[in-house]
């Protein structure tokens, strides 16, 4: 108490004389921060936020060159003002001490700092030198939805134009190829047919194994601000853990791991059952569909796997159903009959709009690509799609997964317009990339893990990495990392940071970070945003963009990059936005995304599409239609039967628990830049593991304590966190992969939907022991 | 046994010096100002004695310009 | 100014901020009191009784424009939380708000809570992280402007402009009145309500623009 006082006192002593000094000295500050020299004044500029697939905008206070404040834009739609703390404080990311600012080469195996028009000769001539020795398709370039669209742009126009590798990847791999496969297979064109206003209009909401809280923080404020304005919303929270989402929600349902999809087909057993089907549009804008069951996990190098899609009646699809029933479904779930016929009565209200959101918990999942189709499934089921508030709702990770990978096609199947595998297609890009007829190759190579694997094998040789961090991310991730550092294996790492990828590179380019460079994002609701060049990078920093354009130059391909850099992004634009010449996909023109904060495609006649598929919003429905799923040739969206099936590793006697892995709202992706802004750091300085309180006490461990988590391929020991921000069912842990210090990818596994490739970051056994 | 909080002023161009002279010197704990030359003191110390000792050696402090007093507190118990 | 220790993980059976008083008594007479007589009437002495007189004067002297910007990385980034928080941060029952939406005394702090400007804004977490760690992972070269001055008023005596954006701070009562203001920045005649009568914005970080008049 008297410690207290004294404490208290002292404060009143340093408030006092904070006071006179302040009323001695006008404006005198105690502040914590260093100042910008000489600087008066802040000019606000815009940008997309640098981190996830939302799409805030966000107001850069610049003086000095220099970023000092960040403010939400009010012009944005997407967040209307309102950032996330990592937003607030992006700006720091560009000032840790350790940038990389000089180009460095690896020299009898230390890294040596050299001009970087020295490391982009070396890069030309190795790239040249490993295709003659192996081939082509010994040389690849790893990407991810950080890449700006031009950087993406130029990244495929490079390998898959001009060298003729379809060996162009992107971290987006990891983390959207589910939803891109699950809106192929239902509907045939990629990205969500609604947009962030369905929040401000649903009545429903449920998430699917989406923390959002957390990870799409604005858009759950958006949620939690409609509920409070119109009292009667309802959001369900379907989860594997309980998490800040659960507690904010009006009901917290949880499902064991991978079993969303009897859930999802249970769902869809009850809206029949119960006549809450529209029969009308089922009849008029569906068709029926089932494929191959029992498709295996893609545990084994060269696994191949192929759907055969067939058509299926709605008697036949009814009766599919009947291994779903809500009371099976619970024997296979662990969710009550009782919830499932709850949430179906939601889907099925008529007078209730109803909004699905989800993420990394349905994409990333050995059956992604399934439970992808088995949500739209009840959305097609009840005519609730492609209305205001009636929305299945993918969403995005990366701030351009959709702008970059999705759209430009940075996969290895993918172009700019349509697949490798057709004619059109490539003649299309062949024409507006100036190419010889035939440069495309027709057969796509490897996707990410498998690309990976390949470099492992020794059939890729050279690999050039920008904008990501595999070797924090990748699953399995000791192989990996080993492969990478084989003998001759040759890694180019373009980052802003030093990390445990650029641990394993060869040379290490100095990137320009976010508003250090001119570009464009996509954010997960077709919305593309452009940000000028707002503060000069450090040192030697050259844009991803510019960097593909220095190396194509010196392989010879002048004609193909000819801009100056005083204006190449927008001649890159203009070139791209050929590809989306129709009305299905059309871009704005430069200047419009210059001066707006972002626009959304389709853009046709100089308005957004802000409802795909339903006439009244989308130009490029059939004249006369209600509703027209144009992605498919008859104009018909697909419903999918597809079965429950287990993950791909389960617990058992020895390793009898589940890994499930994730993020924190504080850090982003592997952490590389949120770790280096102050908050952020303080707020969650390091990693740990989440147990179930019953499970800690089992094993003897108290909050604090060291728990070590071992699977087949690695283990990993870090405090345990019991009670924290999370809880996970008896039976799992969770672990978040955002710190290098405890690489959680050592122990995960690397299986994936066969499908789309997307690897289960969610799902593997585990066992665990006091440390 | 007082606490006392003063403005103190550095002699011109020394306000790094006694900043450091300040925060070196035991029952003293600084917050400098960002943008004046102004640094907030404030003493706490055990006994009479202390204080006596350290009013003498702040006194003594060539890097000090002037100290104002803004609070004082004699907690007896 | 004491840093909030590492606590991630602990449960703290509420937010660690708990109103004493108002919610807090028992709606129990006193002896020789007949029941049912003024018992709301009760709990104003009583909480009156267990605020310290300095909380009561003025402001509590726990505030100052040095501890505001302490919490702050530029002038109007959302501050950092300076206490423990239960890491679950549940915001459905808005713990958060229950200090810091309408203030008040906090026994266990010795302090009255700060008032939020914008309460309508549930998601707390979203931008307000507290601190567990006292070394950075990476050294930061970051610099930003000096805060804004005080004090700037055209004319002696004239009412000070409105030095900061006003977005998500729209609320002036919430951060210029009542006893958790800043010191500095508090005002003495907050029963006048309409602030912008007198106060317009001029945001001082902002470049100045001069009026011209296009022919």
């Amino acid at each position: 108490m008297k410690l207290n006082r004294r404490s208290f006192i002292k404060s009143a002593a340093v408030s006092s004389a904070v006071a006179t000094a302040g009323s001695i000295f006008p404006g005198i500050s105690f502040a914590d921060w260093k100042r910008v020299k000489g600087a008066y004044g802040i000019t606000w500029k815009k940008a997309p936020c640098r981190f996830c697939g939302t799409g805030c905008g966000v107001l850069v206070g610049v003086t000095n060159n220099r970023a000092v404040a960040v403010k939400g834009d009010p012009n944005c739609s997407v967040n209307k003002g309102l950032c996330c703390v990592k937003g607030y404080h992006s700006v720091q990311a560009l000032y840790g001490r350790d940038r990389l600012k000089k180009a460095q080469i690896r020299k009898n195996g230390k890294m040596v700092e050299v001009p970087i028009a020295e490391a982009l000769d070396v890069i030309a001539a190795k790239l040249k030198e490993t295709v003659k020795k192996h081939g082509k398709d010994s040389v690849a370039m790893y990407g991810s939805g950080q890449w700006t669209i031009p950087d993406g742009y130029v990244a495929s126009k490079l390998f898959k134009g001009c060298l003729g590798t379809n060996n162009v990847e992107a971290n987006a791999r990891l983390c959207m190829a589910s939803a891109v496969t699950g809106f192929m297979t239902s509907f045939g064109i990629d990205e969500p047919m609604g947009c962030y206003e369905d929040i401000e209009h649903a009545d429903v909401f449920i998430t699917w194994g989406n923390n959002m809280a957390e990870m799409h923080p604005v858009l759950f404020s958006r949620m939690l601000a409609s509920r409070k304005r119109k009292k009667d919303v309802t959001i369900i929270d379907l989860a594997t853990r309980t998490t800040r989402t659960s507690q904010a929600a009006d009901r917290s349902i949880l499902f064991k791991p991978n079993t969303d999809l009897a859930v999802a087909n249970a769902i869809c057993y009850e809206i029949i059952r119960n006549g809450w089907m529209d029969k009308d549009f089922v009849k008029k804008h569906t068709t029926f569909h089932k494929g191959k069951t029992n498709i295996g996990y893609g545990t084994e190098d060269h696994f191949k796997f192929k759907d055969k899609p067939e058509n299926m009646s709605f008697a036949e699809y009814k009766n599919f159903l009947e291994d779903y029933t809500p009371e099976k479904a619970e024997r296979i779930s662990g969710v009550s009959a009782r919830d499932i016929k709850y949430m179906a009565s939601l889907y099925g209200d008529p007078t209730k709009k109803v909004t699905s959101f989800w993420c990394m918990g349905m994409n990333q999942h050995v059956r992604g690509t399934w439970i992808n189709n088995l949500v739209y499934n009840i959305h097609l089921l009840t005519g609730k799609i492609s209305t205001p508030g009636n929305s299945p709702f993918s969403l995005t990770g990366q701030p351009s997964a959709c702008g970059t990978v999705r759209e430009v096609g940075t996969l290895t199947h993918k172009l700019p317009y349509g697949v490798v595998m057709k004619e059109k297609a490539r003649k299309k890009a062949e024409k507006i990339w100036d190419l010889p007829a035939g440069s495309i190759d027709p057969k796509p190579t490897y996707h990410t893990v498998e690309m990976f694997r390949a470099l492992d094998r020794g059939d890729i040789r050279f690999m050039w990495i920008q904008v990501t961090n595999p070797m924090i991310t990748m699953p399995n991730l000791n192989r990996y990392r080993n492969g990478a550092l084989k003998d001759d294996r040759f890694i180019v790492v373009s980052d802003v940071y030093p990390t445990p990828t650029t641990d394993v590179a060869d040379v290490i380019l100095p990137a320009s970070m976010w508003i250090e460079q001119e570009g464009m994002y996509g954010n997960s609701e077709r919305r593309t945003q452009h940000f000028d060049e707002i503060v000069p990078g450090p040192g030697d920093t050259m844009s991803d963009t510019w960097q593909i354009i220095e190396v194509a130059r010196r392989l010879g391909f002048k004609k193909q990059f000819p801009w100056s850099q005083k204006n190449y992004i927008g001649k890159i634009w203009e070139e791209y936005r050929r590809f989306h010449d129709n009305p299905k996909h059309n871009m704005a023109p430069y200047e419009v995304l210059k001066a707006r904060s972002g626009v959304q495609w389709p853009f046709v006649n100089g308005k957004e599409t802000r409802w795909r598929f339903n006439s009244k919003y989308d130009p490029a429905c059939k004249k006369g239609s209600d509703f027209d799923f144009y992605g498919k040739k008859d104009g018909k969206a697909w419903i999918w039967a597809r079965p429950y099936e287990p993950a791909a590793e389960s617990p058992d006697q020895e390793y009898n628990f589940w890994l499930n892995t994730g993020r924190v709202i504080e850090h982003w992706h592997s952490g590389s830049m949120t770790r280096r802004i102050p908050i952020l750091h303080n707020a969650v300085p390091e990693s740990y593991v989440e147990l179930n309180p019953e499970d800690a006490a089992n094993l003897g461990v108290v909050n604090g304590e060291l728990v070590k988590i071992i699977s087949r391929r690695g283990s990993i020991t870090m405090k345990a966190s019991i009670n924290g921000r999370g809880v996970p069912p008896k039976g799992m842990v969770f672990v978040p992969f955002f710190d290098e210090d405890y690489k959680i990818n050592e122990v995960t596994l690397d299986a994936f939907c066969p499908i789309s490739k997307q690897p289960d970051y969610k799902k593997c056994a585990v066992r665990l022991e006091k440390a | 046994m007082p606490i006392l909080s003063f403005l103190a002023l550095p002699q011109d161009g020394g306000m790094e010096q006694l900043c450091n002279d300040l925060s070196a010197m035991e029952y003293c704990e600084i917050i400098p100002a960002e943008n004046q030359e102004v640094i907030v003191l404030v003493t706490d110390t055990p006994d009479v004695e202390a204080e006596k000792n350290l009013q003498k050696s702040l006194k003594n402090l060539p890097s000090l310009q002037s100290l104002s007093m803004t609070f004082g507190h004699n907690a007896e118990q | 100014m004491k840093k909030a220790e590492n606590t991630r993980g602990l449960v703290h059976g509420l937010a660690a901020i708990c109103l004493v008083g108002l919610m807090a008594l028992p709606v129990m007479a006193a002896p020789g009191i007949p029941q049912g007589f003024d018992a709301n009437g009760e709990k104003i002495f009583k909480r009156y009784d267990k605020t310290p007189l300095a909380a009561t004067t003025g402001t509590d002297g726990k505030r100052n424009l040095n501890s505001y910007y302490e919490l702050r990385q530029y002038p109007g980034s959302p501050p950092m939380i300076p206490h423990d928080v239960d890491p679950s941060f549940s915001s459905k029952g808005l713990k958060c708000l229950s200090c810091h939406e309408k203030g008040g005394y906090d026994s266990s702090k010795n302090a009255y809570a700060p008032v939020t400007p914008h309460p309508e804004n549930e998601l707390c977490f979203q931008c307000h992280v507290p601190k567990h760690a006292k070394k950075l992972f990476r050294e930061n070269n970051w610099l930003s402007i000096a805060p804004p001055k005080l004090g700037i008023s055209e004319l002696a005596g004239s009412p000070p402009p409105i030095p900061h954006s006003l977005q998500l701070r729209e609320d002036c009562i919430a951060c210029h009145t009542g006893p958790a203001a800043v010191a500095e920045i508090r005002v003495e005649h907050a029963s006048r309500g309409n602030c912008r009568q007198c106060h317009v914005p001029f945001i001082s970080t902002a470049p100045a623009k001069e009026f011209k008049r296009k022919n």
